[in-house]
């Protein structure tokens, strides 16, 4: 860790006469002190932009205050329409419901159904995101399932029984590589492996392993510093009183590493919501009417199925769909909501990994 | 308790000495996936490029060229206009209709000007008592070739499948390109003869043009009579092109690895000729990626700088994990924001008259280089950052104290004596931020504009204000809608061969720096 700064700033006799290189000291720490802070500054920036703009989608002001409709149901198409000269906007299935009212009402007095101009119409920007979040809760459940498997396997055969060999060298060459492979490719891989070689389809299960395989530096990596930091003396003292490796790596090593492990981990949690670029073509549907557990015929057909996701969805609202006042509220919902969810989740991590920092020390 | 003779230890570790190896495993698998989806691209490209030779589309295309140079010219000639145009109205001049009718001279002249390729629009229209145009003999050429082969691929499924006699019912006799081609190469002759017209009318019309009226115009008449010049000078190597052209020179082995590394059209799905060429999407990359580090490493490395050397505990314990924080912003989320708002206020304030002087400005596409290279310095600053602080960090006390102890002041220090010596570990942190960047998607797919050409470096620096495509976008953008097995689909997967390669030898030559300039602490 680094010390604080100690220049010499005493005072009476020993203060610093001025001249040129404090002063020009003075502008240096300036510079650098305002390019810390503009990081911040634009991080904040863009932070508050969506959360201010997505905040109006995401919360009322009456009770309950929450949209729930935004968290309940799935994205559907928004009609602008015109009816008896009043303007008024309706998601599809609130429109049709309208339509057949008033077709109803008009039957019984025995006219002909009223003709609705619709205006404009956006897809997507009506309704809410409640799939969209079920998919990618269901793709961070199942990678994170699998990376923390492998990672931490990964890790404890490296840190516990390896032996510093060529053999060793290579493993870590290929952890360290697989950790700058870019997103993208990783969703090229996931596609031509599990989507086209092994016949998954689009599909949870493809998007898993991609995900997972992305993810899985990050996790071996934690999980290493996590076991390192557990003094050799545990380890020692079980094997000394006859335990087996496997008994002291079980009794006495992982029991002690696992919340350093998992805190860690978390942070390969934002990474894996984050994602867009492996799951689109791995796991990412544009569309779907079903959720994942509706209309399955055997529980094996669960993994083989597309899910809509988050990330996804904002690529396709955001890129598909015009920039305007009736479309931008289902944009930055779904941006806000993504956005508080991923730094929830790092914010989290962030204390608990401080928090842990102070509570071990051995 | 022993299975298949290992002790219950034993299987426990090669049970977790098999989960360590799954990083091998998948790296050579992506390596093998890529190579396997991709590699057939170079054969398919080949084909390409022979039928695209033998079916003449390469004789007309020499055509083509000479036409667009032309085409060029006219684009320039009415750039003149629309300056003249300019510098005649405006406030307290002449009305629209006015100034119109002050430009007649000059339309009559740009009309002249474009009328002048009128031979050589003769000649690709397949010539004086033709009945195709060049355009339509090449393609149909090039569908009865495809359609050749597809029979061919279906005979051989047919054998396999058995029906050896429906299989010998198929038409399969040889393209003739020989004798198809002759209405092609009967254009030759004319071609001297249409050339002559051609460059008599332009110079004729060259003798047209008015003389205009301000220093500013007249440079540009005359750049305009130069190009001209130019233009007409290149004409023989086209006659000559053309003359020594022919189907059968067989396309070198190689062709179809520098068409795809040095071609510089990425053309898909046309009715004409398909070509892969990176160099639009690596060099749309490069200067997104480029502009993003500029951005990315002043803040970066000062940022660490700062909060390692200068910044008190207290301010260290807010901004690290702030940092950290932002490094948490899903892409796409920044994706979204630079089309919501960075680029609209990016244009606006490119749009300040006392921003002029900078190169490039105002520009009127919101996504281009730019929006997306600012929102990519968002995301290279926490790696750039976390990496640096902590080479900076590893750097030993006793340099920083020798030199206070010397009478230097902190910010001497910091820039002779800390900042070299760990500048092996912030040059392979700025690497890995490059790695970060170039490998970016959803950003790019987003903010850079997507227009796939070479971005035109005539403008100097203000190259950063024109949209590009990138490598990463255009697998994102284009690998959900092409046909599995296509050449399309394989040129995708060979993208992305290129990407991975250079974030290994990214991540190669940053571990090599830091190894390889680490000072010795002693």
């Amino acid at each position: 860790m680094s010390t604080p700064s100690t220049t010499p700033t005493g005072g009476g006799v020993f203060t610093a006469r001025p001249s040129a290189a404090r002063t020009w000291e003075r502008y240096g720490i300036l510079v650098l002190r305002s390019a810390t802070y503009l990081i911040l500054f634009c991080g904040l920036a863009i932070f508050g932009n969506i959360v201010v703009q997505g905040s109006r989608t995401v919360f009322k002001s009456s009770a309950p205050f929450i949209n729930t409709d935004f968290f309940t149901r799935a994205p559907e198409t928004l009609y602008i329409f015109e009816h008896d000269g009043k303007k008024q906007e309706l998601g599809d299935r609130e429109f049709r419901a309208y339509q057949a009212d008033l077709a109803a009402a008009a039957a019984a007095k025995g006219e002909p159904a009223p003709k609705v101009k619709v205006l404009e119409s956006y897809v997507y920007s009506a309704g809410g995101i409640m799939p969209n979040i079920v998919g990618t809760l269901l793709l961070v459940a199942g990678s994170m399932t699998i990376a923390l498997f492998l990672g931490v396997s990964a890790a404890v055969y490296l840190n516990e029984y390896a032996k510093p060999s060529r053999y060793i060298t290579l493993i870590r060459l290929a952890i360290l590589n697989l950790a700058g492979v870019p997103s993208i490719v990783f969703g090229l891989f996931g596609f031509g492996l599990f989507v086209v070689f092994l016949g998954w389809n689009v599909s949870l299960l493809a998007g898993w392993f991609t995900l997972a395989f992305m993810v899985l530096p990050v996790i071996i990596t934690a999980s290493e510093e996590s076991l390192k930091s557990i003094p050799k003396g545990f380890r020692e003292g079980s094997l000394a009183l006859g335990a087996t490796k496997w008994q002291t790596i079980r009794k006495n090593v992982l029991p002690y590493a696992l919340p350093g492990i998992l805190t860690s981990s978390i942070l390969g949690i934002a990474r894996v919501a984050g994602e867009t670029a492996p799951i689109m073509f791995t796991a990412a549907y544009v569309v779907r009417d079903k959720l994942p557990w509706e209309g399955l015929e055997s529980w094996t057909d669960f993994f083989f199925q597309g899910v809509m996701a988050l990330p996804y969805h904002i690529y396709v609202v955001s890129s598909k769909i015009p920039q305007n006042e009736y479309t931008e509220r289902v944009q930055y919902g779904a941006a806000f909501v993504f956005l508080l969810l991923v730094a929830c989740v790092a914010a989290f991590s962030i204390y608990l990994r401080n928090r842990m920092r102070n509570t071990y020390r051995w | 308790m022993r299975f298949l003779g290992l002790t219950m230890d034993e299987c426990v570790r090669y049970f977790f000495e098999g989960n360590a190896i799954v990083s091998v495993i998948v790296l050579a698998l992506i390596t093998l996936f890529l190579f396997k989806e991709g590699f057939s691209f170079f054969g398919q490209n080949s084909t390409n490029l022979r039928v695209y030779r033998s079916a003449g589309l390469e004789f007309v295309d020499i055509l083509k060229e000479q036409e667009s140079g032309h085409t060029a010219l006219t684009r320039y000639v009415s750039e003149v206009r629309l300056a003249w145009f300019r510098q005649l109205t405006g406030p307290g001049k002449l009305s629209v209709a006015q100034a119109n009718e002050r430009l007649q001279g000059f339309d009559t002249f740009a009309a002249q000007y474009d009328e002048a390729a009128a031979p050589l629009r003769a000649m690709l229209a397949g010539g004086p008592d033709a009945e195709a145009s060049l355009t339509d003999i090449a393609i149909a050429l090039k569908t009865k070739f495809l359609v050749l082969e597809d029979r061919k691929v279906e005979r051989q499924q047919l054998i396999d499948a058995g029906k050896p006699a429906e299989a010998a019912r198929l038409n399969l006799t040889e393209v003739d390109f020989a004798t198809e081609l002759k209405p092609l190469l009967a254009i030759r002759p004319l071609h001297a003869q249409a050339n002559k017209d051609f460059a008599a009318a332009l110079e004729d019309s060259l003798r047209a043009l008015p003389k205009l009226p301000t220093p500013e115009l007249d440079r540009m008449s005359t750049r305009l009579r130069d190009l001209t010049r130019q233009y007409l000078d290149s004409f023989p190597s086209y006659a000559e092109r053309l003359a020594s052209w022919d189907y059968s020179v067989p396309v070198p082995w190689y062709r179809s690895f520098s068409a795809f590394l040095f071609g510089r059209q990425w053309l898909t799905a046309s009715f004409w000729q398909d070509w892969y060429g990176i160099l639009p999407l690596f060099s749309g990359s490069l200067l997104v990626s480029l502009v993003a580090l500029l951005i990315a490493v002043p803040l970066g490395v000062g940022a660490a700088i700062y909060v390692n050397q200068l910044s008190s505990s207290r301010e260290q314990r807010f901004i690290k994990p702030c940092i950290e924080f932002i490094s948490a912003f899903p892409s796409v989320v920044l994706g979204f924001f630079g089309i919501a708002v960075l680029g609209e206020a990016l244009r606006a304030i490119s749009g300040f008259d006392w921003l002029s002087w900078v190169p490039g400005f105002p520009f009127s596409e919101r996504l281009n280089i730019l929006t997306a290279g600012s929102l990519l310095a968002l995301i290279a600053v926490p790696t750039i950052f976390s990496l640096s602080e902590d080479a900076i960090n590893n750097v030993p006390r006793a340099f920083r104290d020798a030199s206070f102890a010397l009478g230097a002041t902190r910010l001497q220090t910091i820039l002779r004596i800390t900042t070299p010596a760990a500048l092996s570990g912030i040059i392979s942190a700025i690497l890995l931020g490059f790695g970060r960047v170039i490998g970016e998607t959803m950003v790019v797919l987003l903010c850079a504009g997507n227009r796939i050409a070479i971005p035109d470096f005539s403008s100097g620096l203000g190259v950063v204000t024109q949209p590009v495509h990138t490598m990463t976008g255009i697998i994102a953008q284009e690998m959900g809608e092409v046909v599995r097995g296509s050449i399309h689909y394989r040129a995708l997967f060979v993208v992305g061969l290129v990407l991975f390669m250079l974030a290994l030898v990214i991540n190669y030559v940053a571990q090599k720096i830091v190894t390889r300039y680490r000072i010795s602490i002693g």
